[in-house]
């Protein structure tokens, strides 16, 4: 019996020559075997096929549902609450107003603090 | 196949937990009973943007010309105290600890407090929210844009003097 690796070192005439040899021969379920290997090199073909469609499919089908997401959570445009720019930039001045007013009192805190601090470290 | 399911599932959810924002809050709470809500659009900040006068400051106020065309939107939402407060207190806590925002500042006085964060780099900041509870009421000021950083410290700190 021939080895796969003699086999495959065999010419096309060598091979030609031992398929039409009648003398050696085959066994009765080669035929079968044969057939069943090719079927299942089909199968495993068609799943291949099956898989280049699924996973553009997939990727199709994640973007459509993160542009739906991202549809569904975004927020609506408030009213604006003044017609008026005048009005508005008050608004906004007061806004500023605001937080510098408690930026000033913490720094204020903050001067309290260095004076009681500096006042312990000259009585001690 | 099942990465993939798993891969968008974590992106909605990502999605999802980015959805709140000073505009979700905005809208949540705006129109409920006892809410003084401001809000100004993009759309007038362009427009305030556009009229010279407007950068002219009066004696004693504050120059807001550098950074007002750099800002896209001011929500204010002024609350008295009760479980509608709470609330809003509580969803604007959850959302500077989603939103990554840093603390600016904080003040404590006499169980009132007083909080400002923002959010961005060295150079620019993209939002900045100041929470405050007070003895009666929660207030709830954010503003977001692309306001450089430097003007915007300049500008609190200009007028805090």
């Amino acid at each position: 019996m021939k080895t796969l690796d003699e086999i495959t070192r065999l010419s096309a005439e060598d091979l030609e020559r031992i398929s039409l040899d009648t003398g050696i021969p085959v066994p009765e379920e080669l035929s079968a075997k044969v057939q069943e290997a090719v079927a299942r090199a089909d199968e495993a073909a068609t799943r291949v096929r099956r898989l280049r469609w699924a996973l553009p499919a997939s990727g199709i089908a994640a973007a459509v549902a993160v542009l739906v997401t991202i549809g569904l959570t975004r927020e609506p445009e408030p009213k604006d609450t003044f017609d008026d720019p005048y009005l508005a930039y008050a608004e906004v001045e007061k806004v500023f107003s605001r937080i510098s007013g408690t930026v000033a009192y913490g720094a204020s805190k903050i001067t309290e603090t260095e004076e009681t601090l500096d006042k312990y470290a000259y009585w001690k | 196949m099942k990465k993939l399911y798993i891969l968008v599932v974590l992106l909605l959810m990502s999605l999802t937990a980015f959805a709140q924002n000073g505009r979700s809050l905005y809208n949540k709470y705006s129109d409920l009973d006892n809410v003084e809500a401001v809000y100004i659009s993009p759309a007038m900040f362009r427009l305030i943007g556009k009229i010279p006068d407007m950068e002219i400051p009066e004696e004693g106020s504050v120059n807001l010309g550098p950074i007002i065309k750099s800002l896209s939107g001011l929500y204010i939402l002024s609350i008295k105290e009760g479980n509608v407060a709470a609330d809003l207190y509580d969803d604007v806590s959850r959302f500077i600890q989603k939103g990554q925002y840093e603390l600016l500042m904080e003040a404590k006085d006499n169980g009132e407090v007083m909080r400002m964060y923002t959010v961005g780099d060295d150079f620019v900041v993209n939002s900045f929210v100041m929470l405050a509870r007070e003895a009666d009421e929660v207030n709830f000021i954010c503003l977001d844009g692309t306001m450089p950083r430097e003007q915007l410290e300049n500008l609190i700190a200009e007028a805090a003097k």
